[in-house]
């Protein structure tokens, strides 16, 4: 099963606010997704972020692949494949 | 600003004007964050023909924003708003420190003044958090 660890963008319009989430790659529009391992709150200057790095380990270990926005995240957060 | 982040808000303020085919791939690729074969298997396309369409859908918001500028004065709006927010709230309270440090004559007057400058602040303040909610 490929799963994906991806954004997925919460909020209202105009104010948004994003979750870091484990996904399966295989059913992506409906919105479902496994665990949720952080949050980005773009609104603050710079941008906040909070990522669970045990799970975060966890599943990269297991082969979950981070989309490049996910990836640059967790380069910040000092998370390393 | 992450690149996502930014198409999110044009996508907000100019969606609406994307075609419904060019609304649905675009807000899979920035609200959801999906992969362009993703994007490509799910709609029955091609990876070549989503990359186009994004592209051609970064430059029409772009352009929108470019003659517009509903972003950039929502954004100015939006830090000035914050701005008189702080400064009332602040002033509020700087307000009744004076008035509870002050003795002597003439004490009444300069109490009153000083409720009639927090009653104004306050309603700056209300008005400020006002604008930020209609935003």
């Amino acid at each position: 099963m490929a799963v994906k660890i991806r954004l997925k963008r919460m909020g209202q319009k105009k104010a948004p606010f994003y979750r870091i989430v484990v996904a399966d790659s295989r059913s992506p529009r409906d919105g479902r997704f496994i665990e949720e391992i952080g949050t980005l709150d773009p609104m603050t200057e710079p941008s906040t972020f909070k990522v669970n790095e045990e799970l975060a380990k966890k599943w990269l270990a297991n082969g979950a692949q981070p989309t490049e926005a996910v990836s640059r995240i967790f380069k910040k957060a000092g998370i390393e494949k | 600003m992450e690149k996502i982040i930014v198409q999110g808000i044009l996508y907000d303020f100019y969606g609406e004007l994307l075609t419904g085919h060019q609304r649905r791939i675009y807000g899979d690729a920035v609200y959801n964050d999906l992969s362009l074969s993703e994007i490509a298997e799910e709609n029955g396309i091609s990876r070549q023909g989503v990359h186009d369409l994004l592209k051609r859908c970064d430059r029409i918001l772009a352009e929108y924003e470019s003659k517009l500028h509903l972003v950039e004065k929502f954004t100015h709006i939006r830090q000035k708003a914050e701005e008189i927010e702080r400064l009332s709230k602040d002033a509020a309270v700087g307000g009744r420190m004076e008035t509870g440090a002050e003795d002597g004559t003439g004490r009444q007057d300069r109490l009153a003044y000083a409720d009639d400058r927090i009653v104004a602040l306050a309603q700056a303040g209300r008005l400020a958090r006002e604008i930020l909610e209609e935003l």
